[in-house]
């Protein structure tokens, strides 16, 4: 819950002090809601204009569910320590995201713990949670 | 007998020297303005005035302000109508000019400034010393026909021919006619200001004036964009939304 608070108010502050949105405003996620996803990357997308984690994980019933998980462009993330190469397939991966608003399996990025141990957030005014 | 007893040589070279001091005194009152600079805001006593309002004619009135009350009901309900950048199109003159927090590169030389922006790789080219040309030798685009002349440290830029499909500021709408004057300069060292103001007395009542504050980033390097993964699509009802991505497997 603080991680949700501490990252609404911080894209509150990124979005008033934005003149245009570069693509599209966020408003199709929810940023009152966080999901954390625990699973295995089969693909990182490193492009314009959003870079894209997709990502399989485990469901109840054994079997997995796909999630698209929307970051910044290469230009917001490396700033933050993002690379081309920080994932790759096969990776195990914690994703924290602000989930679509229609339920889709997919959301937009708050804070990805990556294998090393480090934890990266979705450019700048948005995560990692403060540790 | 000459005129005047100071050898031809010494002559050459007084004017030579008089010259030189005279390209540096212009140099000086012409800073340049050539860097990366990032979107910004200024605050206190150096902070430009406040963006003046956007009082449209009919019949530009009446949509605009429908439209506008359409994005804020969807804005209300978390969605967003879709926009230049939803769908990968550039934004053109003169929203280009701030675009999110991407930066832009300025690179002057003493017969061009151009200007490239980060987001969608927008380039704009401003000649100097040149005069405007008629709007009829202007092919319409996004970023139109633009000239430049120094007004002391300041850069006066005059753009015109920028296609009417082409969203202005705050997607206001605007005619073949419409002629956007910039007063770009450099208050400090780290800063950049472009005052822009919109005429186009078809559509306005009154030119729309706002001021874009930017901050120098020393050292930056141009970051590519190439819109080549839009997963934004725009529905039936007008609405972006996101298409997701396979399995990968």
């Amino acid at each position: 819950m603080r991680l949700h608070t501490a990252s609404a108010l911080a894209l509150g502050l990124l979005l008033s002090v934005m003149p245009a949105l570069a693509h599209h405003s966020f408003a199709m996620f929810d940023s009152s809601k966080t999901t954390t996803l625990v699973g295995t990357v089969t693909d990182f997308q490193w492009t314009n204009p959003h870079s894209y984690i997709e990502m399989d994980v485990p469901n109840d019933s054994g079997g997995v569910k796909h999630w698209s998980v929307e970051m910044g462009s290469p230009s917001i993330l490396q700033p933050g320590g993002w690379k081309h190469t920080t994932l790759k397939t096969g990776d195990k991966v914690t994703v924290v995201l602000n989930p679509l608003k229609n339920g889709d399996p997919g959301g937009l990025l708050v804070q990805a713990n990556l294998p090393d141990g480090r934890k990266l957030g979705n450019g700048p005014g948005r995560g990692p949670a403060k540790q | 007998m000459p005129r005047n007893n100071i050898p031809t040589k010494t002559a050459a070279l007084l004017l030579f020297g008089l010259t030189a001091l005279a390209q540096s005194s212009l140099a000086q009152t012409q800073p340049d303005l050539s860097g990366v600079w990032s979107p910004s805001r200024a605050t206190g006593p150096g902070a430009p005035a406040p963006p003046t309002p956007i009082l449209l004619k009919a019949p530009y009135k009446e949509p605009y302000e429908a439209r506008r009350a359409l994005e804020r009901a969807a804005t209300a309900r978390g969605e967003q109508l879709a926009a230049p950048g939803s769908l990968c199109s550039p934004y053109g003159m003169p929203t280009m000019m701030q675009v999110a927090v991407y930066p832009m590169e300025l690179i002057q030389t003493p017969k061009q400034v151009t200007i490239v922006a980060e987001a969608f790789s927008e380039v704009r080219r401003i000649y100097l010393g040149k005069t405007q040309i008629s709007f009829d030798d202007v092919s319409p685009g996004y970023y139109g026909h633009s000239v430049g002349r120094w007004e002391g440290d300041t850069l006066v830029v005059d753009t015109i021919g920028v296609k009417p499909n082409v969203k202005g500021y705050q997607g206001m709408p605007h005619s073949d006619d419409m002629r956007i004057t910039e007063r770009i300069r450099r208050p400090s060292a780290k800063t950049l200001h472009d005052q822009i103001t919109i005429e186009d007395p078809k559509v306005l009542e009154k030119p729309v004036t706002y001021t874009l504050v930017y901050a120098l980033v020393p050292d930056y390097e141009m970051v590519e964009f190439v819109c080549e993964n839009n997963r934004e699509y725009v529905d039936e009802k007008g609405v972006v939304r996101m298409r997701l991505g396979g399995s990968g497997k």
